[in-house]
Order: C-alpha cells, then sequence, then structure tokens
C-alpha cells in the first residue's frame, strides 16, 4: 500500500570500503552481508518507517566510493534531502578524505541538505580515530555525529531514525530543500509520481 | 485498510472494482483471465472518465501484493495496465497514465529483479505512445535516478545483465520521451545527462567491442540482449537528438567520465565513443565536439604528456569528420587553437619525448583537418600557419622560437601533402611564396630541408617526386609523368621563377648544407622542369644549371663534399631538362659528359655522397668534365631555340645573386629590380625613376634591337608589378645592367646620372670599358658577400628594402606630375591612352 505521508532521498558517500553498502544493507534487509564486493555506480533501497505514527519512506542511494565512479555519484548528492557521509573508524585515511568530501557536497548538494557524519566499524579492535575527534570534527562541520557498526547493528536503526526524524520536522516546518521549486511540478510536492496517495485517504 | 476487505461484500463495491477484482485469477499462475480482461477494457473504452479510478485501484492492489510478495499478482496488475494504455485513447490517458507510473515506480523500488524488468519494460512501452495532452506535473527524476542505477547494476551473473539492459532500456525511453515534448521535464539538464551519459558509457566500455580493429559500426538490432551494444545505440540516439545548446551536457560528462575512469590512455574507447558521437551527431554541430575536446586539451594542460598525446589523438581521429561541415571562421579557430597548443607545447616543454609525441599528434590533427577541408581553404590554412610562424629567422631566436618553426614547417608540409596543386598560381599566392622562399634560407639546415619538402609537394602535380628524389642521370629509367604546362603555369614561373631560382640558388650556397639539403634542393628544381618545362623557361634554368656549376668552382666555403654534390646535382639536372624538352643535341652532350665523368671522375656524378675518397679531384682541375657554356648555347642552338641570353653573363656568375643583393634584404627581392631594369638601361636609381612611364617609354624606343617586340609587352605589362615584388628578368645584359645600376652606394660611375645625353653615351660607347668596372666591382660585392655572415648581409640590406616601398607610394603620389614631365614624342605616341592603362595594361 502506497501509504507514506513524507518521501525522503538519503545518500551515502564516503571513500571505498568504509562500509555504506552494509550500513544499507543491514538497515533495509536486516542482514550483514560478508564479503561485499566494491559497488558499481550507484545502489538503490527503500525502506520506510514510522515516526510519530507518520509512515516516512527513505530512498536510500548507497554510491560506489570509487573515484572512477565520482561523476555519476556526484549526480545524485543535488537531490538529496539528506547525505551520511561514513568513515571507517579503524582507517585513518578515510577519516582524512572527509574535507574532500564536504568540498563536494558544498559544491553538488543542496545548501540545505542535512549531513550527517558516521563513523563505521566500531566492532573492530583496531581504531585510529577516537570517538572525540570525529565528534569535534562534526561540530566543526555542523553535523550530526553518530558512531556505528553494521556487522553489529548497533546505532545503524538510530542513525535512520534520527534522519528521519529530523527531515519530517524540518518539513512540518516548510524548511526541506524543495528541489523542483524551479521546475513545471505544480503539486509542489518531492516527487508527483510517488507521494500524491491515500496520504489524504487515510487522514 | 478498507479497500483490501474480504470478497463477501464483493457485491456492494463499485462496479469498476469488481471488474478489476475479476482479472485475477485464483491463482497467479493461471496468469490473467484474458475475457475478464476484455470485459474491464471494454469497460473502460465506454467510460473513459473511470479510467483514472481503475488505475488507482489496480495500483493499490499491485502495492499489497508487493507487500506481501505475491508477485504473480503484480505481474497480472502490471499485464492489465498495459493493456489498458494500449487500448485506451490518448486524450483520456492522462489520469490513468499517473496511476500507472505509480504502479512502475512501486514495481522499480523493489528488490526483486523480475519485478524491476518487468517495470522497465512497461514503461519502455508506455513511452513508445504518443500522448497529445502535455504532462505538467510528471516527473521522471525518480526514472532517470533509478535507470541509471539499474545501468550499474550489482548483482551477480545472468541477472546483472538483465538488469542493465533493462536499465539502458529505461534511460533510453525516458530521453525518447522527454525530448519529443518540452513541456515534461527537460531532460538535457545537467542533472540528467550526469547520470544517463556515464550510466552509458559504462555499459560500452565493459564490452571488448571498441578493441576489435575492424570497427564495423552496424546499428544494433533494437532487441539485443548485450548491454554494450544496448548502450552504444542508446547513446547515438541520444547524442543524434541533441541540439546545438544541449550537446555540451551531453559532452562535459563524457570528457569527465574519461577523465575518471582513466579511459584517455590508452584511447581506443576514446577513440570509438568520439567516433560514434561523431557520426551520429547533426553534422552542422559537429565542430562544436572539436571544440569541446580543444577545450579540455586547455584543461588538461597540466597533465601528463600523454594524456594530452591522446587526447590529440583522438582530436585527429574525428576532426576529419568534423571537417566536411566546418565553414567559416570556425576552421581557422580549429586551425588557431591548435597551433597555440603546440605553441605552448612548445614553450613548455622543449626536449621530453612525450612532449614530441603530444606535437606530432597535434601536427597529425591538423593534417586530417586540413585534409578534408576544401582546396581553397588548405591554401587559405597554410598561410594562416605561414603567419604564425615568428620572423625574423635570423636574429635573437630562442631555441623555442627555433623549435616552433620547425614544429609549424611541419605542420604546414602536413597540410600540403593534402593538397592537390591544380594551378601553380593558385596554389602559391604571393604572400605564401614569399615567406616560403624566405624560409628556405634559414640558417637551420633542417628548416631548409623542410621548406624543400613543402615545396616539393606543392610542385609536384604528376607523382614524380618519388622517382626525382635522388640526383640521377639515369633519366630515362625515371618513366616521369609529363603532361605539357599549360598557360598560367607559364605565366606563373615567368613571374616567380627567377624569384624561386634565385631563392633556391641561395640555399644551395649555404655551407650547413647537408646532402639531403643538396638533393632536396635537386628535387625541387626537377620537379619545377618536369612540371613547368617549356621553351622559354629552359633558359633560365640552364642559367641556373651553369651557375649551380660555377659556385661549385668559384665558392670557397663551401666543403670539398659539398662542392661534389653540386656537380653531380648539375650532371642530373643537364641530363634531365634535355630529356623533359626533347632537345636531342643537349641531351646528347650531358649523355657525353656523363660519360667522361664516369671514366675520370665519377665524384662528379650522382649519388651524393657526405664522404668522398680523398684522392677524389677537384672540379677546377678536370677542365674538360664541365659543363661549357658555349657548348650548351651551340646545342641550344641546334635545338631550335634561342640561346642569346644563354651566351651573356649568367646572372649567377659573379658570385651569385648575392653579388647583387647589396642593396636589397634578399637576393629574390633583388631580382625585382633586375627585371624592370630592362626598362632603363642607362637607370639611376631604380627606386626613384624606373616606374616613371616616360623613361619608360624612350627605353623601349631606343632598343628595340635587343628585345622583341613581345618582351617589350611583357615588360610593360610586368613594370608595376616587376617594382613590386617579382619581375622578370629578360637578358643577361640587362641584368648585369641591373647589377651595376643597383650599386647606388659609393663611387658611382660617370655615366649614372640622369640626363638623355648619358643614358645615350651608355648605349652608344664600347661596352668594354664598362665592363670592366663592373667586374672590378662584382669582385668587391661578391668578396663581401662570400666573407660576410648571413646575418650581417641580411641586417646590412634590410633598411633598404623599406626605401624601396617607401620610393614606390611616392612614385603611386606624384604619378599625375610625371604625366606632365614626359617628352613630346612619348606624349604624342600615348596620349590616348589613360595612366593606369599604362602599367596595368592587363588588369
Amino acid at each position: 500500500m502506497e501509504d507514506f505521508k513524507f518521501l525522503f532521498k538519503v545518500v551515502l558517500v564516503g571513500n571505498a570500503g568504509v562500509g555504506k553498502t552494509c550500513l544499507v544493507r543491514r538497515f533495509t534487509q536486516g542482514l550483514f552481508p560478508p564479503g561485499q564486493g566494491a559497488t558499481i555506480g550507484v545502489d538503490f533501497m527503500i525502506k520506510t518507517v514510522e515516526v510519530d505514527n507518520e509512515k516516512v519512506k527513505l530512498q536510500i542511494w548507497d554510491t560506489a566510493g570509487q573515484e572512477r565512479f565520482r561523476s555519476i555519484t556526484q549526480s545524485y548528492y543535488r537531490s538529496a534531502h539528506a547525505l551520511i557521509l561514513v568513515y571507517d573508524i579503524s582507517c585513518q585515511p578515510t577519516f582524512d578524505c572527509l574535507p574532500d568530501w564536504l568540498r563536494e557536497i558544498e559544491e553538488y548538494a543542496s545548501s540545505k541538505v542535512l549531513r550527517v557524519l558516521v563513523g563505521n566499524k566500531i566492532d573492530r579492535e583496531d581504531r585510529e580515530i577516537p570517538t572525540v575527534v570525529g565528534e569535534d570534527f562534526a561540530a566543526r562541520h555542523n553535523m550530526y555525529f553518530l558512531e556505528t557498526s553494521a556487522k553489529e547493528a548497533e546505532n545503524v536503526e538510530r542513525l535512520f531514525m534520527k534522519i528521519a526524524e529530523d527531515l519530517m520536522q524540518q518539513a512540518r516546518s516548510k524548511d526541506l530543500p524543495r528541489y523542483d521549486s524551479n521546475t513545471t511540478n505544480i503539486s509542489g510536492r518531492t516527487s508527483a509520481v510517488s507521494d500524491n496517495s491515500c496520504c489524504s485517504k487515510l487522514a | 485498510m478498507f479497500s483490501g476487505c474480504c470478497g463477501c461484500c464483493s457485491a456492494l463495491r463499485p462496479r469498476y472494482k469488481r471488474l478489476v477484482d475479476n482479472i485475477f485469477p485464483v491463482i497467479p499462475q493461471d496468469g490473467l483471465v484474458k475475457s475478464n480482461m476484455e470485459k474491464l477494457t471494454f469497460y473502460s473504452l465506454s467510460s473513459p472518465e473511470k479510467l483514472d479510478r481503475i488505475g488507482e485501484y489496480l495500483f493499490q492492489k499491485a502495492a499489497r501484493d508487493i507487500y506481501r510478495k505475491r508477485y504473480g499478482f503484480v505481474i497480472i496488475a502490471m499485464e492489465a495496465m498495459d493493456q489498458l494504455l494500449v487500448a485506451c485513447h490518448a486524450q483520456t490517458l492522462n489520469l490513468f497514465v499517473e496511476s500507472f507510473l505509480k504502479m512502475v515506480q512501486k514495481l522499480l523500488e523493489s528488490t526483486e529483479p523480475q519485478l524491476q524488468i518487468l517495470a522497465t519494460q512497461s514503461f519502455v512501452r508506455f513511452a513508445n505512445i504518443e500522448e497529445d495532452t502535455p504532462s505538467y506535473h510528471r516527473r521522471y527524476d525518480f526514472f532517470v535516478s533509478k535507470f541509471s542505477a539499474m545501468c550499474h547494476s550489482n548483482e551477480h551473473g545472468e541477472v546483472r545483465d538483465k538488469i542493465r539492459v533493462a536499465g539502458i532500456r529505461g534511460l533510453q525511453a525516458v530521453v525518447r520521451k522527454t525530448v519529443s515534448d518540452d513541456l515534461v521535464e527537460n531532460i538535457w539538464e545537467p542533472v540528467h545527462m550526469d547520470k544517463i551519459v556515464p550510466s552509458l558509457l559504462f555499459n560500452m566500455q565493459e564490452s571488448g567491442f571498441h578493441m576489435k580493429e575492424t570497427g564495423n559500426i552496424e546499428e544494433a538490432p533494437e532487441d539485443q540482449v548485450d548491454p554494450p551494444m544496448l548502450a552504444e545505440t542508446c547513446m547515438r540516439e541520444l547524442v543524434g537528438r541533441a541540439s546545438f545548446g544541449h550537446i555540451r551536457a551531453v559532452l562535459r560528462p563524457v570528457l569527465r567520465h574519461f577523465d575518471l575512469h582513466k579511459l584517455w590512455v590508452p584511447n581506443q574507447f576514446a577513440i570509438h565513443v568520439f567516433r560514434i558521437i561523431m557520426f551520429s551527431i547533426q553534422a552542422q554541430y559537429s565542430y562544436t565536439v572539436v571544440e569541446s575536446l580543444m577545450a579540455h586539451l586547455d584543461e588538461n594542460s597540466k597533465s601528463s604528456p600523454t594524456i594530452r598525446t591522446s587526447i590529440a589523438d583522438v582530436l585527429s581521429k574525428i576532426i576529419a569528420i568534423a571537417a566536411g561541415e566546418s565553414v567559416g571562421p570556425s576552421v581557422l579557430e580549429i586551425i588557431n587553437s591548435l597551433l597555440s597548443h603546440l605553441r605552448d607545447s612548445v614553450r613548455n616543454g622543449l626536449s621530453q619525448t612525450d612532449e614530441k609525441q603530444y606535437q606530432e599528434a597535434l601536427i597529425n590533427a591538423l593534417g586530417e583537418f586540413a585534409n578534408h577541408l576544401p582546396d581553397y581553404q588548405k591554401i587559405e590554412i597554410m598561410m594562416f600557419i605561414m603567419s604564425k610562424i615568428p620572423f625574423p629567422l635570423v636574429d635573437n631566436n630562442t631555441p623555442a622560437d627555433n623549435l616552433l618553426q620547425s614544429i609549424l614547417l611541419k605542420s604546414l608540409l602536413k597540410v600540403g601533402t593534402k593538397y592537390q596543386t591544380i594551378h601553380l598560381n593558385t596554389t602559391f599566392p604571393v604572400s605564401f611564396l614569399e615567406p616560403l622562399l624566405r624560409m628556405s634560407l634559414a640558417p637551420d639546415p633542417d628548416m631548409r630541408l623542410l621548406v624543400q619538402k613543402i615545396l616539393h609537394t606543392l610542385i609536384d602535380r604528376h607523382n614524380n617526386l618519388e622517382k626525382l628524389s635522388k640526383p640521377t642521370v639515369n633519366v630515362h629509367e625515371l618513366e616521369l609523368t609529363m603532361e605539357k604546362s599549360s598557360r598560367p603555369d607559364l605565366i606563373f614561373i615567368n613571374k616567380h621563377g627567377p624569384v624561386i631560382y634565385d631563392a633556391l640558388y641561395t640555399s644551395l650556397q649555404m655551407d650547413t648544407n647537408g646532402v639531403e639539403n643538396i638533393e632536396a634542393i635537386y628535387t625541387t628544381l626537377a620537379l619545377l622542369c618536369v612540371e613547368l618545362a617549356s621553351n622559354e623557361t629552359i633558359i633560365d634554368l640552364l642559367q641556373l644549371v651553369l651557375g649551380i656549376q660555377n659556385l661549385a668552382l668559384t665558392n670557397n666555403d663551401l666543403s670539398n663534399a659539398q662542392k661534389f654534390n653540386l656537380h653531380a646535382v648539375v650532371a642530373s639536372l643537364l641530363t634531365l631538362i634535355p630529356i623533359v624538352l626533347n632537345i636531342k643535341p643537349l641531351a646528347d652532350y650531358a649523355a657525353k659528359i656523363g660519360k667522361a665523368r664516369k671514366h675520370e671522375a665519377p665524384h662528379l656524378l650522382p649519388d651524393l655522397l657526405v664522404h668522398y675518397p680523398a684522392n677524389s679531384e677537384s672540379a677546377n682541375k678536370l677542365p674538360h668534365l664541365l659543363v661549357d657554356q658555349m657548348a650548351i648555347c651551340e646545342f641550344v642552338k641546334a635545338g631550335g631555340l634561342d640561346p642569346t641570353r644563354l651566351a651573356q653573363t649568367s646572372p649567377y656568375g659573379a658570385g651569385g645573386p648575392g653579388a647583387v643583393a647589396g642593396n636589397h634584404r634578399h637576393s629574390w627581392v633583388e631580382s625585382g629590380a633586375r627585371g624592370s631594369i630592362m626598362e632603363l638601361p642607362g637607370g639611376q636609381d631604380v627606386d626613384s625613376v624606373s616606374s616613371s612611364p616616360g623613361v619608360q617609354r624612350i627605353i623601349i624606343k631606343e632598343k628595340p634591337p635587343r628585345t622583341s617586340e613581345w618582351h617589350c609587352e611583357v615588360n610593360r605589362h610586368q613594370s608595376w608589378d616587376a617594382l613590386f615584388k617579382f619581375p622578370v628578368p629578360r637578358t643577361s645584359s640587362d641584368r648585369s645592367i641591373t647589377s651595376r645600376i643597383l650599386r647606388r652606394t659609393n663611387n658611382k660611375l660617370p655615366e649614372e646620372e640622369l640626363t638623355f645625353e648619358s643614358m645615350k653615351k651608355v648605349l652608344t660607347e664600347p661596352p668594354e670599358a664598362r665592363k670592366e668596372a663592373e667586374a672590378e666591382r662584382r669582385e668587391q660585392l661578391s668578396h663581401t658577400f662570400r666573407t660576410a655572415t648571413f646575418s650581417e648581409l641580411l641586417h646590412r640590406t634590410q633598411p633598404k628594402h623599406d626605401i624601396l616601398q617607401n620610393k614606390l607610394n611616392e612614385i603611386f603620389k606624384s604619378l599625375s606630375t610625371t604625366e606632365a614631365n614626359r617628352s613630346p614624342i612619348d606624349r604624342e605616341k600615348k596620349s590616348n591612352i589613360p595612366v593606369y592603362e599604362q602599367n596595368f595594361p592587363e588588369l
């Protein structure tokens, strides 16, 4: 049944191998795929969650971390409501790249986009980035911060729920970035083909 | 969820819902209930206002089935929607389409590959329906995103390809649907193109297809299931539909994709893709592709030379396709941009081999481009390139300048090779010939060689170049292709011959000449001879041959080997000329000399060597082996030609034209004066008087025995021309007088005053005394020119050239005044001819 009230687009970015696909899989399918290969281009998942008794549909675009797919992945930032920037807490280089990612986000994404910094793989023993460092970085760049483990399903649910809640709040205060403001969408909704359905009927 | 209650209350439900419910079988494997589907179709056709509700209801049912993973029913619902879509009339479709698209999206959102593929198929079907009502609020955002994602499917095995194919088909459908409808989303927005184009390219590059050498690009059938082929088809379609404003939106992601995927090196795929683009793009826009590539080259100016080489290579591979359509300024723009890339490359890296390859690639691109332009544009381009060559050649040139010169010459050669000369006068406009000849005297032997090669390719019209590339005395074996030279050609050589000969002669004097240089000059001369042989030009050629021999005998700067080379060239040319013109006696003479040399001094015959055996005797000591001027005169006469001019002093004799070049910048400029001298034998300062019609008249009147009437005519015709650029020397005695007159430097000879008396004196006085003085002067001058360096000479002669120009301007202005001052006889004779007629009789 098409019974959601809100549709949000969430895009995951970050270096290759930090666990973006695993996070998405864990959240949407509840599994941790061992030996997950590198994502090619972009992958797409959907999950409907309930926030304050309202159904919220999350369109999750899981992008490839490899440099060579940068052009296609960047094209997905533009319509995102929320961007999840993932790094691997056991891998310093993935953290060092964050400023580059932020620059890209700056350039390609909407300015109002909700940005979340995620340190993944907290199940690992060989941590290289202390939580404080991550928190500090997030605070400096005005981002949410969360540490997760896709393997242990730790904080994954919370991460997406938090995003859904925040976006819903934004949407209610009409602060949601509108990507269609300059096009011919008279309905003014995020996506005419996707969310103009039964919500009114259900109300 | 009241809409999905149990079946017991079905009787109470609206009719359309019952009809919809009835099309579903009890178990999904049975498939759509056909008869009930017909009822539903009939119903929706008869009451189209219900169509939107039917769609909505079908969608809800399907959504619920997806949720419950009852995919069988989903497929049936989709099938029903497809059928309704096709059956219903266009104007009623609009509302139904909304639910239809929601349905498709719902299916695409599922993780089930089967459903995704099904949804794509439906979407493609939908895209093929022509709608006549605009749909303002329909958005394809999601579809573009999702189909692009599908193109990158991460699934394993066969499913992967199926999904990718579906993704490509979907993109194709979106493009088809949107390009035709201006009111829908603008598919050309970067938002979409940045997704579509990389997705297609990604699939194309997966195939090994582009690696194949054959490159047979057949249109793939629509049902082709191979993702690369399908992607290619889609790419063609996309590019083919792009209008001028949109083409860049397509090209930008293409270039970016190549950058990111590092597809420039090796560049087979890039070439493949760009060829596809060039062949699919609407022809009139094709040059924008070239421009974009060029711009990309700019952006990559900091990248490694290999990348730039590859890009330039791609450029050279596709530029030909664009050339056919390019017109006007865009052509020169492209050339200019190529040249500036060359310049930058020269400036930045001087020696790396990579950089050299890059330059080669650029030159290739230039050549390819020129190759496909019409001939008149090639000349334009050659002149354009010429204008970009830095001058002067001698003074203060940096190594970079030098390199740039030779690189531009190389590009010129490349363009020249593609040019097919028909008439020499169209090939060599003065503004092109002049700098080219100037280049032929460059201090760098390699550069001179290049210039000769350019001359070769431009002069050679009958593919004799190969045959004449080396001097030989066995001309009969060459099987030369010859054709009687046309009238315009003869006019051309009459007009410019001396200039060309002088330049060639002067470049033979260079002591930096290698064997290659001398051979190249031989080839130029031989080609000129073959292409332009006529009884009128032969004398000039023979004069030059004698001049070259003289040079070999008297020049002190040339090495022995170079002198032997020159003798060999003389022998070869002497053999070639009579054969081309069919002068039997002269041919026999040439053969005789050749034979004798073979016996006694083989080093005076081809082939040209760099080192000759130490015991090779200098030609000066073998006078009987030399070409004798008197003998030639005789044989020429025997051949039925007038040898008078030949009998007189050769213009090249006393140290060559350099001897008289003192007053002028270069010898060919001097030759201009030489020709004009004809009109003023007792003449004064050429610069001020020669063009005065009054003086001209008198001379012609006074000299009838020496020049035939025809000559006078020609000279009168050319007198202006002559003064400007390249006049025609008539007889050698004229030339010698010229040389005298031209030295308006120190110690003037007594007769060098402009009075009628003095002129008369010059003509009546016995020539011996004059000749003596003349010889002395010539000696002096030739000495200067032999010892002084080239740059010094150039420097010394340069400013005077400008004076000549200024004088000419003056003369122009004072033309009307001179008219009044003319002698009465002359006025009588000419009074009915207006001034301009005299000076430009042929115009």
